[in-house]
Parts: structure tokens; C-alpha cells; sequence
């Protein structure tokens, strides 16, 4: 049996063995990783992955698995010992069908961009990250260089039989002045021509030589200028938990607020993996469903959550396309932009604190939506309209639900962010925010 | 599996590598998991395949692949190696490995229940046992459960890691997690949640001591009570007695994670941070005489359970902090080697695809000399944190913040009424130069740490004694 032949012999079998529905989905992925350190490469990494994620259900009775792709005896055992242990688990809640193909889906989205992994080239972007750092004034620099090319092909019982590419690189850079002087910027993108690790090295040099000998910040409620990785880190929480699945475990601040205000209504929040050629596009989901865009927040109205067809049937609504089997999830989130440059923002703002980063972000309660997260590298007083000293060791601790409403104001001006404690790629302005408590160590 | 080791070290070498490691590593794992009273889908994952880490001209190369044939395996050892080659160009400081001894041995953990004699429906209907004794019992409160997960992981991790410079270990470690998160809920209060996680190595035996109904039923009392009752925490300054889970997060991470030598030297900056220590800081006074913190893989039934880490070196007991002074960092060869000493055995890699780093196993502080009751008798005015929700850690692990959940005032030496979430905002060396007085009890809970880029969640327990703090503030 060829490869891209397996997932559809996994779902024959899979319904002549009894099960009512079936989902296979192979993934081809070849990615190379060099994470650096103190100016020099730390390790350099490559990934050679093909494995299977087989779905299937009995009814109200279902089993997942995810194995290595290998022979067409041990891929039928696989199901076999599936189909034994759905047929063993309790009922769930509901029953809901596979989505019925076959589906119609966008070429462009289906074909994946070229990006090279050959080792020499990619070490080059590192060097060209360090030195534009460096230049800034930077005495060493960390980050991670990633290159992605991969490949899924999907068989459903619903009559799907699809499969797409997908080519990404990302760097994240982290640039030192001193111990406790420091910066971080990204590049993020679906293709080569628009990567750019010189930009971001260069922009993670600037933030740390502005940061400079911070001294110690002083607690207290003030107006928040969010560089584009902080706003990113809080969006995503919200494009992440707008997860129906989440939102009915309790680990959501969105649920019961369909319709409701819950936010500024300068803030729209889109999860559009239908930008071909973005960091996250992608023709259809872990059912076969076409993406589509999905408004997630307009004008500050939570529209509606993020649906897989289970948790569709669930919430009497049609799936939009976020399949993830058990937990729907976000591909690509889009902030609409504002109306200002980023230095409009900042003149506006009297007495204030700008954040250009953030990590750590933990809830005291998901459903309320309290948490606290750590600004990390530059942190700036603003007085006057004016950036006036660089400042440190101090922590957001609010309420998302909170921060949504007191956006004051967004940029025009927005990046592409993924990185390690921002999953999910995604775009999004600076953004001012009023009354943002930072709290300190007491002793 | 043993012929394809020898293959990548052998090829990897043969191709100009001056060490080369080659690791198999198998996970299975089977997850039931109940959503609000319901089953969701069964999951059986497994994840096998093979890394080699090479060493060329001074640069690290790695390559995985989930190909077991030996043209699969070949075409990773020339991969680690060309990687590494590529990287060489931009090296200045050229890595090395220490001289560690390391093992020849076959390390294996027995189930005294196994795994497959307890089917996902009994699984399942331990959760639905539990999950009703909750509801009921937060009922019986006018409580509601709106929302509640559970989920119960068994897996098998078996391994084989060989070197070029002679090791060649391998081990069979079973492991069985439990994990929840809880909302309760009334009208008038408005929510409480609690998550938390059990876990620890050897067979279902392990789940059976958990005694999940009763133990849910009472996390469901709890914090039933706690929004019914719980009054506003006092802040400023107090004594402060902190419970055991408390205590092993602390100890995880303010002394754990500043003390890993790979954060001492930069390596991960741009992900988890680096560590307010340095390399001269061994003799470092960070606490009170009373603060003894050690990591040890080698306790018995533990999450973080192992004898020999992932490259072949022998596990033993760190002490992190001895007497409130800084006694050791925690090493993998690559790291002891640029600071002079031999590893301490503390590589670990999550699973095929990953390499090894340095990582805590079981952290915890020693206990001391006090009963429960005496560190409470000398408290005049102060506060009980049980348990807590929130937490994080600035990434030179130096300010962090612990929000309490279960906590109660204490007045007189009594326990008193409950307070909702005092908040503990302090500095690693303001927290620990407070203890005063250490209990002589000792209760583990299981974490999954994560470091690492691309992640690597690993099984940890962190532990600890109560723990009293004198004259802290409360607040941040």
C-alpha cells in the first residue's frame, strides 16, 4: 500500500469492523530547529516525522489514537484494538456524525510555500539575526530558528479525501545589554520572501539598548502601552479559550457570553486561517471541514465560539471549521487594526508604563477570568508622551475580562507573533490599555 | 532495537563525529477522560522512534526520526551530523562532555497491577464514581459543579541510550497520573476552581492508594466551603504557615529552576530565562539555616522516578540548598564539563523527538524538627495557605507569586476562619531567609515541568514539609 493510501484504507476498515464513523489523518512533517545562545548555536535539530491519528466512533462510543506510520498489518491492528476499545468505553454525551463531504476547498490554501531546509542556509538567518542585534548594541543574543515543511492527508467516512501542505519559518529573538537589560523580537512567516531575522534581531537590539539600567518599578494602576508580544499573549488566551470544549470544562472567562459586551468595541478578534501564504493557513480541519473565517469578537460582541462538529451538536450551531477531535481550537487569529502609528499612542498617554513583553501567564480562575502574567525584557515609563526611563520587576496582575473593555486605543501598524509562550500565530496592533494593575514583591 | 543503536552511534562516528548518543524511546499511554459527568473519547498514544545527538567540531547536532529501519536510522545519524557541521561555523565556546562514569545496566519497574488488567470502562467508572460523589456533595451545600474534568493517564516509558564513550542503559518506568479541574458555583458567591495533579511511577496500584472518591468528594467539600465562607485575606505584614503543596512548588521553582546550570550559562534565554545565579555562586546564602532543598530521581514510586539519566549517567540525591546556602547546581555532561564537574545525572528527555537537558526530578525541602501543632502554638496573628490556583515566576526565578485557595486565619495558635486568596508576592531570598520553623512531616504532589524549545513537559513531584514564615507581607 502507497502512503497517501493509508488513511483511506484505515476508514474501510474501520466501518466494515463496526465503527459508524471513522477519521484518519497522516502527517508528514520535516523540521529543523537551531536554538542559539551567548551569540553561537546551542543545537541544531532535525525532526523526521510521519505518524497517524486515528478517530472513530461506535455511536456515542469513541477512541482516538495516535501511532507512527509503519506496516499495513500493524496500522490493522491498530483499528482493530480501536474498534475493541470503543466498543468498551462509556457512551458520551452526544453523538454527532462526521460532516458529510465531499467538500470543496481553496488551491491556493492546498499548496504549501517552499521553504528550504537545508542546514547552511538556515544557520545563515541565525548569523544575520545575531549581527543585527549585535549592531544594536546587544552583548549576546539568544533565540530559536524554525523551518517547517509538512503535509497532511485525510480520509473521513464523511467522504473526504484531501490532503495539504504547509512551509513555515519562524526566529525568535532575544537580545542582552546587560543581566538584566534585554529585549525580544519575532519574525513569523508562510514563506521565505517575507522572513526576515535581520528585522527582528534588529528590533530585539534596539528594545534591550533602550532598556538600559531599569530600576525598580513601582506598583500601582496606570494607562499600558502593549507592545505587539504582550497583546498577542493575552489575544491568543482569548482566540484559544473561545474553545467550545473549554468553555464547558470551566476553563473559559467567555462562557455565557454569546451576545454580550466583552470588550471595546475598537476590538475585533478574527481566527482566519484563509490568508494564504500566513503562518497558520490551512485549507480544512481534523474533519475535512473547509476553514472559514470566523469572527470571534466584533466591535467588542463575543459572536460565538470556536466549534468542531461534536460541540456543534452540542450548542445547536454548524461547526466552523476548528476540528481538533476532542477540542476545538484557533488556526490563525487576526486583530483589526486601529487607526494610529504606534507614536500617536504613545503621545497620548500622560503617565503610564509601556510592556514589551510578557511570560507565565496563570489564571486564578479561568471562568472569571483573574490571572497574572510577567513583563519580561523592556519595560518603560512613559511621562509626558515621551518614553522616560526603563524600569523592572514588575507584574500584571488583572482580569482579562477587565483589560478587554479598558482597550482605550489600537495601532494601524501590526506584526505577525508566534513564539514559545505565544502558540498561536497571531496578528495584532499595539494597544493602549487604561487602568492596568502591576503589582511587586512585597519583601 | 539493540542493532539499530549500534548502528547510529557506529555510522555517526564513522561519518567524523567525536561523540555520538543514540536513544530509542517507546511511550504508550492510555487516557480516559470524563467532561462534566460524561466520558469524552478514549485515547491510546503511542510515540516511538530513535534521536542521535552527535558532537562535530565543538557543535551539537540532533535528529530524530520515527523510522525504525536501518536506512531510516542511518539517514538521522548523517543528519545530527551534518547539523552539527552546519552549526560548527558560528561556535566560539566549542561544547564538550564530562568523563562521567556511566551505566551498563537494565533498570525496570514493576506493576504489582498492571496496566492491562484494569479496562477503560473501570477506568471510567472510577471517574463517574468520583465525579457524583462531587456534585453530591457540593449539592448538599446548595453548591453547583458547573464544570468538571478528570483524567486519568497510564503509560509505559521504555528506553535504550548508548554512547560512543560506553554507556548503554536500559530502563522500563510505568507511570499513572491523575488530573482535575473543578468549578463550583452559587449564585450569590460566584466561582471558586481547584486544579491539581497526582501521579507517581509502578502499576494501577498507584490509583488505587489515590482513593479518588473520597479524595474528589472532599476537594468538592472544600471548595464549597470556601465560597460559601471564606472572608477577605488580610494583608501587610504576618506570620504565614504554608502546606506542604505550597511548600514543592516553592521549592520547584525558586531553587530548582535557578539552580539548573544550562539556565547559569545562557542556553535558555530566549525560552524558560535564565536564573538570578551565577556560576560563582555556589556558598551563596539565599535562606534561613533551616532551608535544606534537594532534587532526588531515585525515590521510590515517584513521578519523577529514575536511576540513570538520558545520557547514561547514574541518578543520585542532589542538595540544592543546604542550610540556607547555595550547595549545587544540577548538571547534565555537556554543563559539568565547562564548569569542572562530574554530571549529576540529571538529563532527561521527554520522548524520542527530544534532546536531553538539564531537568528536575523530585525537588522537595527536607523536613525539620516541628509538629503541625507546634509551628501553629507560636503564631499569635497570622494566615494558613493549604493550597493555592494562580501562581508564576519572573524568569530569573527571583520575584514570584503564590495565590492561596484553601486558606484560613490563625489566631492564637488556633486555626481559625477561612480567607480567600491571600496573596504571597516575594523575592526568592525574601521568602526563604523568612522560614523560621520547618515540620517534620513530608507530602509529595506531581507536576509536569516544562522547559525546553521545542516544549518538553516531563513528570516531576515537587514536596515538602509545612513550612512557617516569619513576618512576611501579605499582598502584591
Amino acid at each position: 500500500m502507497k502512503k497517501d493510501e493509508a488513511p483511506s484504507y484505515i476508514v474501510d476498515l474501520a466501518l466494515r469492523r463496526g465503527a459508524t464513523d471513522a477519521v484518519a489523518n497522516l502527517h508528514d512533517r520535516q523540521h529543523i530547529m537551531i536554538r542559539f545562545s551567548n551569540n553561537e548555536v546551542t543545537i541544531s535539530k532535525f525532526y523526521d516525522e510521519s505518524t497517524v491519528d486515528i478517530f472513530l466512533m461506535i455511536k456515542r462510543r469513541r477512541a482516538a489514537t495516535t501511532i507512527p506510520f509503519s506496516s499495513t498489518r500493524s496500522l490493522e491492528k491498530t483499528v482493530e484494538k480501536l474498534i475493541k476499545i470503543a466498543r468498551m468505553t462509556p457512551p458520551s454525551e452526544l453523538y454527532a456524525p462526521l460532516p458529510e463531504g465531499p467538500f470543496s476547498y481553496d488551491p491556493k490554501l492546498l499548496r504549501g510555500s517552499k521553504v528550504s531546509l537545508n542546514p547552511d542556509r538556515l544557520v545563515g538567518y541565525v548569523e544575520e539575526a545575531i549581527n543585527a542585534a549585535l549592531k544594536e548594541g546587544a552583548k549576546k543574543v539568544a533565540g530559536t530558528l524554525n523551518a517547517v515543511v509538512e503535509r497532511n492527508v485525510l480520509a473521513t467516512s464523511g467522504n473526504v479525501h484531501a490532503s495539504q501542505e504547509r512551509g513555515a519559518l519562524d526566529i525568535s529573538v532575544r537580545a542582552f545589554t546587560s543581566e538584566i537589560s534585554s529585549g525580544h523580537f519575532v519574525s513569523v512567516s508562510g514563506d521565505e520572501d517575507r522572513f526576515d531575522p535581520s528585522e527582528a534581531g534588529r528590533i530585539a537590539g534596539e528594545i534591550a539598548a533602550a532598556a538600559s539600567n531599569p530600576k525598580p518599578g513601582e506598583p500601582g494602576r496606570f494607562t499600558a502601552l502593549l507592545g505587539p508580544l504582550v497583546f498577542a499573549d493575552l489575544i491568543s488566551q482569548v482566540g484559544i479559550l473561545s474553545s467550545a470544549f473549554l468553555v464547558d470544562i470551566g476553563q473559559s472567562f467567555l462562557a455565557d457570553k454569546v451576545g454580550s459586551q466583552v470588550a471595546c468595541e475598537k476590538l475585533s478578534l478574527i481566527d482566519d486561517p484563509t490568508v494564504a501564504g500566513s503562518y497558520g493557513a490551512r485549507a480544512f480541519d481534523d474533519e475535512g471541514v473547509p476553514t472559514r473565517r470566523n469572527v470571534i469578537i466584533e466591535r467588542g460582541v463575543l459572536k460565538g465560539y470556536l466549534h468542531n462538529s461534536m460541540t456543534a451538536k452540542k450548542y445547536g450551531v454548524e461547526t466552523t471549521g476548528n476540528a481538533g477531535l476532542i477540542s476545538p481550537h484557533p488556526w490563525n487569529l487576526i486583530v483589526e487594526p486601529g487607526e494610529k502609528s504606534f507614536e500617536d499612542l504613545l503621545a497620548e498617554i500622560d503617565r503610564g508604563i509601556y510592556v514589551t513583553n510578557d511570560w507565565y501567564l496563570r489564571y486564578q480562575n479561568y471562568r472569571t477570568g483573574d490571572f497574572s502574567t510577567i513583563p519580561r525584557d523592556g519595560i518603560f515609563l512613559i511621562r509626558g508622551g515621551s518614553i522616560e526611563s526603563s524600569v523592572r520587576e514588575l507584574r500584571i496582575s488583572d482580569n482579562m475580562l477587565r483589560i478587554l473593555r479598558n482597550i482605550r486605543d489600537l495601532s494601524r501598524t501590526r506584526r505577525w507573533i508566534r513564539w514559545w509562550e505565544v502558540e498561536v500565530p497571531t496578528l495584532t496592533p499595539y494597544a493602549v490599555i487604561d487602568d492596568l494593575n502591576f503589582t511587586k514583591s512585597t519583601m | 532495537m539493540e542493532d539499530l543503536i549500534e548502528l547510529a552511534v557506529n555510522y555517526a562516528e564513522s561519518l567524523g563525529a567525536k561523540y555520538a548518543e543514540a536513544r530509542f524511546q517507546r511511550d504508550i499511554q492510555e487516557t480516559v477522560i470524563l467532561k462534566n459527568g460524561f466520558p469524552e473519547a478514549a485515547v491510546l498514544e503511542e510515540k516511538k522512534g530513535i534521536s542521535v545527538r552527535v558532537l562535530v567540531d565543538g557543535a551539537l547536532g540532533f535528529a530524530s526520526t520515527d523510522g525504525l529501519t536501518r536506512r531510516d536510522v542511518k539517514a538521522a545519524s548523517s543528519r545530527a551530523f551534518k547539523m552539527a557541521r552546519a552549526s560548527a561555523r558560528i561556535m566560539h565556546e566549542k561544547v564538550s562532555m564530562d568523563d562521567s562514569s556511566l551505566g551498563n545496566v537494565k533498570v525496570e519497574v514493576k506493576q504489582r497491577i498492571g496496566f492491562d488488567s484494569i479496562d477503560i470502562e473501570s477506568r471510567t467508572s472510577l471517574l463517574k464514581e468520583a465525579y457524583k460523589r462531587a456534585v453530591e456533595e457540593a449539592t448538599e451545600r446548595n453548591v453547583k459543579v458547573p464544570a468538571c474534568s478528570m483524567t486519568i493517564d497510564t503509560w509505559m516509558t521504555e528506553k535504550l541510550v548508548a554512547s560512543s564513550d560506553g554507556a548503554y542503559v536500559y530502563s522500563l518506568i510505568p507511570r499513572a497520573a491523575f488530573s482535575m479541574l473543578m468549578t463550583a458555583f452559587h449564585p450569590q458567591k460566584g466561582s471558586v476552581q481547584r486544579f491539581f495533579d497526582l501521579g507517581g511511577s509502578g502499576g494501577w496500584e498507584i490509583v488505587e492508594r489515590w482513593r479518588l472518591p473520597s479524595l474528589i468528594e472532599k476537594e468538592a467539600e472544600t471548595l464549597s466551603e470556601i465560597l460559601l465562607s471564606a472572608g477577605k485575606s488580610p494583608s501587610g505584614k504576618t506570620d504565614v504557615i504554608l502546606g506542604p503543596e505550597l511548600v514543592g512548588l516553592i521549592c520547584h521553582e525558586s531553587s530548582g529552576h535557578p539552580g539548573e546550570a544550562d539556565r547559569i550559562l545562557g542556553r535558555e534565554a530566549a525560552q524558560a530565562g535564565e536564573t538570578y545565579l551565577n556560576r560563582d555562586s555556589i556558598g551563596l546564602r539565599v535562606g534561613s539555616r533551616l532551608v535544606n532543598v534537594v532534587d532526588d530521581p531515585t525515590l521510590d514510586g515517584s513521578f519523577g522516578f529514575y536511576l540513570y539519566d538520558d545520557e547514561g549517567v547514574k541518578a543520585r540525591k542532589r542538595t540544592l540548598i543546604k542550610e540556607g546556602v547555595i550547595n549545587e547546581f544540577l548538571h547534565n555532561r555537556e554543563t559539568a564539563s565547562v564548569f569542572g564537574v562530574k554530571s549529576n545525572g540529571s538529563a532527561r528527555a521527554s520522548a524520542f523527538d527530544r534532546e536531553p537537558i538539564v531537568r528536575m526530578a523530585n525537588t522537595y525541602l527536607e523536613p525539620g524538627d516541628y509538629s503541625v501543632e507546634e509551628l501553629l502554638e507560636d503564631v499569635k496573628e497570622g494566615v494558613y495557605i493549604r493550597n493555592f490556583m494562580e501562581w508564576n515566576i519572573d524568569d530569573r526565578r527571583f520575584n514570584q507569586r503564590y495565590v492561596g485557595l484553601e486558606a484560613y486565619r490563625i489566631l492564637n495558635g488556633e486555626i481559625k476562619e477561612r480567607i480567600r486568596n491571600p496573596v504571597l508576592e516575594v523575592t526568592t531570598t525574601g521568602l526563604w531567609s523568612s522560614v523560621d520553623a520547618v515540620g517534620r512531616d513530608l507530602e509529595f504532589q506531581a507536576a509536569y515541568c516544562g522547559k525546553g524549545d521545542p516544549l518538553q513537559g516531563i513528570p516531576v513531584w515537587t514536596g515538602g514539609p509545612h513550612v512557617r514564615l516569619r513576618e512576611v507581607i501579605l499582598g502584591g
